[in-house]
């Protein structure tokens, strides 16, 4: 295979004089847990939605599976098998969580050929439990928690059964036992297999946060990014140690996080 | 089915809700109403009743539902009466012909508006389609051999061959229509209707083609609101210029949300109460805008969402487990036997206008 699975080359995009994303190249392999880390500000929630087609590029490339996709609308992209969570939480508010996730059930990608409303139903059902919010089904999207809302996110994002699951922050703001149940169905999902109606065949995955201390033990690379640009990249270890990237979060937190032990 | 069986679904579907046994009553009412009553001017405006709260209903199907703030909703109304007006008097067909043609062309229409509003959000939408029926106004004019400017074109053939089948066929048109897009919205389409009003962004994240869906709902709601327009023209026996008149746009704003936005039902209540009022209000011919408008904001101020979330807030409760609906006199839900509280948080919240309208970038 000459072609990466996927592939993003100088990738560009301003905002007005500000040039969040600047000549940014990374590839990712088929079934790779990638990280991407980053000081705030550094492009990362940006570089997620030009891929996500949410946003156009000034320049550059972005390509699926050989297939370029820039410039392709959102929902084409998921159809193709790209799916990706917000990093500030967007749920069909007035709406109930199962109602959230029925409507990526509804994607053409994730739609079988005259499916009733009732199968559509369980196939979100399914979501919601993998993500562990079943409980909650019911509830109006407005009633939930910060956490809840980020595995909202997350069932609303594997609904569509994609092949790249970007996330955005995935750990943002979630308390320690938060955060490890997050890791342990991000790994399930990549181990992949049956999730009831959901099929998951290692999913490669992007995964972000802005210090490396949750994602050490679920990624097999991290690309780090500062001012727009991709600044290093290898094996978790390697890139602790790059003097750039120390210079990088120098004076902000720690690369590593705030001490808890990976 | 048997009839016992029958009977006991209606019971456990309809009788234990008060809200839809409120519902039934009323059809009933209406239907047996002509054979106590059935003055002349009586059965008029309530005819007229029925062919608004289509109208009205249409409206909440693009506006309420999708959030696509219409502002000139008259575009479909009116290009509807003017071509079955056409249809009946230059090519001689018949009503029963006319308004599905007319609603083909307000289907039509839906493309006309819908496709530049895709680009648009918010006020800027609204104001785009109010644009739509002061062109066609203008067209009016422009044509006035065939569409007979200012006067409009008169001598239709009317809707039925008396004034009580025309009451029968408005009815049966207002309950059969209001049940088909209280459907629409119950289902899988109306599911993608709710998602991009609520947050556009998302829906397309979700991999929803939502400038396809908008387009739909342009044209569903335009074919309803053809079918009133046509239907209009055929009971008034003419289509002029006011069926495409601001206030013909504003009306329907006016009698859903005072009913209660995005449920169909409540801009099919909101026209029934308001839509005779108005007639009634007849009487003070000076006053009567200002009655009518004081009694709309007077209303409004104690029920902030309108009429029949307020009546429905009265008389059944949530319950906190199943999020079923109960009446209100139940001590324990009659779906999952959870022990009802009191007043429960609300599901859908009050209408927000342009809070469904973003665009991407
Ligand atoms: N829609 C926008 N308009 C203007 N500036 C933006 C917009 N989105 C992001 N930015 C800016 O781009 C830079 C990168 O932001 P972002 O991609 O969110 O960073 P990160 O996710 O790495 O914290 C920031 O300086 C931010 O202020
Ligand atoms: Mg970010």
């Amino acid at each position: 295979m000459d072609s990466a699975f996927f592939e993003i080359e100088g990738l560009v995009k301003r905002f007005g004089g500000l040039t969040a994303v600047d000549g940014v190249s990374l590839s990712v392999d088929m079934s790779e847990v990638v990280g991407l880390i980053g000081p705030n500000g550094a492009g990362k929630s940006t570089l997620v939605k030009l891929a996500m087609g949410l946003l156009r590029p000034d320049r550059g490339s972005i390509r699926f599976r050989g297939r370029e996709i820039t410039g392709l609308p959102p929902w084409e992209i998921v159809n193709l098998g790209i799916a990706g969570t917000f990093q500030n939480t967007r749920p069909f508010r007035r709406m109930p969580i199962i109602a959230n996730v029925m409507v990526p059930c509804l994607a053409p990608r994730a739609r079988k050929r005259g499916e009733w409303v009732k199968r559509i139903e369980a196939k979100a059902r399914d979501a919601l439990e993998f993500a562990g919010i079943s409980d909650l089904a019911l509830e109006p999207a407005s009633h939930l928690s910060h956490g809840d809302l980020k595995r909202l996110e997350m069932a609303r994002a594997i609904a569509t059964e994609p092949d790249l699951l970007i996330l955005d922050e995935p750990f943002g703001g979630l308390n320690p036992s938060e955060s490890e149940l997050l890791a342990k169905s991000i790994k399930r999902l990549h181990k992949g297999g049956r999730f009831g109606r959901l099929h998951s065949e290692g999913v490669a995955m992007i995964i972000i946060d802005h210090k490396l201390s949750d994602l050490l033990p679920i990624v097999d690379r991290v690309i780090v990014m500062h001012f727009g640009r991709v600044i290093a990249s290898g094996l978790p270890q390697e890139v602790v140690n790059d003097p750039q990237v120390i210079e990088a979060y120098l004076g902000r937190e720690e690369v590593e996080g705030d001490g808890h032990p990976a | 089915m048997n009839p016992r069986r029958l009977y006991r679904r209606f019971a456990s579907e309809v009788l234990v809700l008060p809200g839809r046994t409120t519902v039934l009553a009323v059809c009933l009412v209406l239907l047996i109403l002509p054979l106590f009553h059935r003055h002349p001017y009586t059965l008029r405006v309530l005819s007229l009743t029925f062919i608004f709260a289509i109208f009205a209903a249409s409206w909440d199907l693009l506006s309420g539902f999708v959030g696509q703030l219409s502002l000139g909703h008259a575009i479909f109304f009116g290009v509807a009466a003017y071509t079955s007006a056409l249809l009946n008097l230059q090519a001689g067909l018949p009503p029963l012909v006319t308004i599905p043609a007319g609603a083909l062309v307000a289907v039509l229409m839906g493309l006309v508006v819908g496709i530049p509003c895709l680009r648009l959000k918010g006020q800027y939408l609204s104001l785009a389609t109010m644009g739509f029926p002061i062109i066609l106004t203008g067209l009016v004019y422009l044509f006035s051999d065939l569409t007979g400017g200012e006067l409009g074109v008169s001598g239709l053939a009317r809707l039925g061959p008396t004034r009580l089948s025309e009451y029968y066929i408005a009815l049966v048109l207002v309950l059969g229509l209001g049940l088909i897009m209280w459907k629409i919205t119950d289902s899988k389409v109306g599911l993608v209707f709710h998602a991009i009003r609520e947050d556009e962004i998302t829906a397309r994240a979700s991999g929803i083609n939502t400038p396809l869906y908008k387009l739909l709902a342009f044209c569903l709601s335009g074919f309803f609101a053809g079918i009133s327009g046509g239907l209009y023209s055929h009971f008034m026996r003419v289509a002029g210029p006011s069926t495409l008149s601001v206030l013909t746009s504003f009306q329907p704003v006016i009698w859903t949300i005072f009913g209660g936005v995005a449920s169909i039902y409540g801009a099919i209540a909101g026209t029934f109460v308001l839509y005779p009022l108005m007639e009634f209000l007849r009487v003070a011919p000076e006053l009567r805008t200002l009655i009518f408008a004081a009694l709309v904001v007077l209303v409004l101020r104690f029920m902030p969402e309108g009429l029949t979330p307020w009546f429905i807030d009265r008389v059944e409760s949530e319950c906190p487990r199943c999020k079923e609906h109960n009446a209100v006199t139940r001590r324990t839900c009659r779906v999952c036997g959870a022990p009802l509280g009191r007043p429960s948080a609300p599901g859908a919240g009050p209408f927000q206008p342009g809070k469904g309208g973003r665009v991407a970038g």
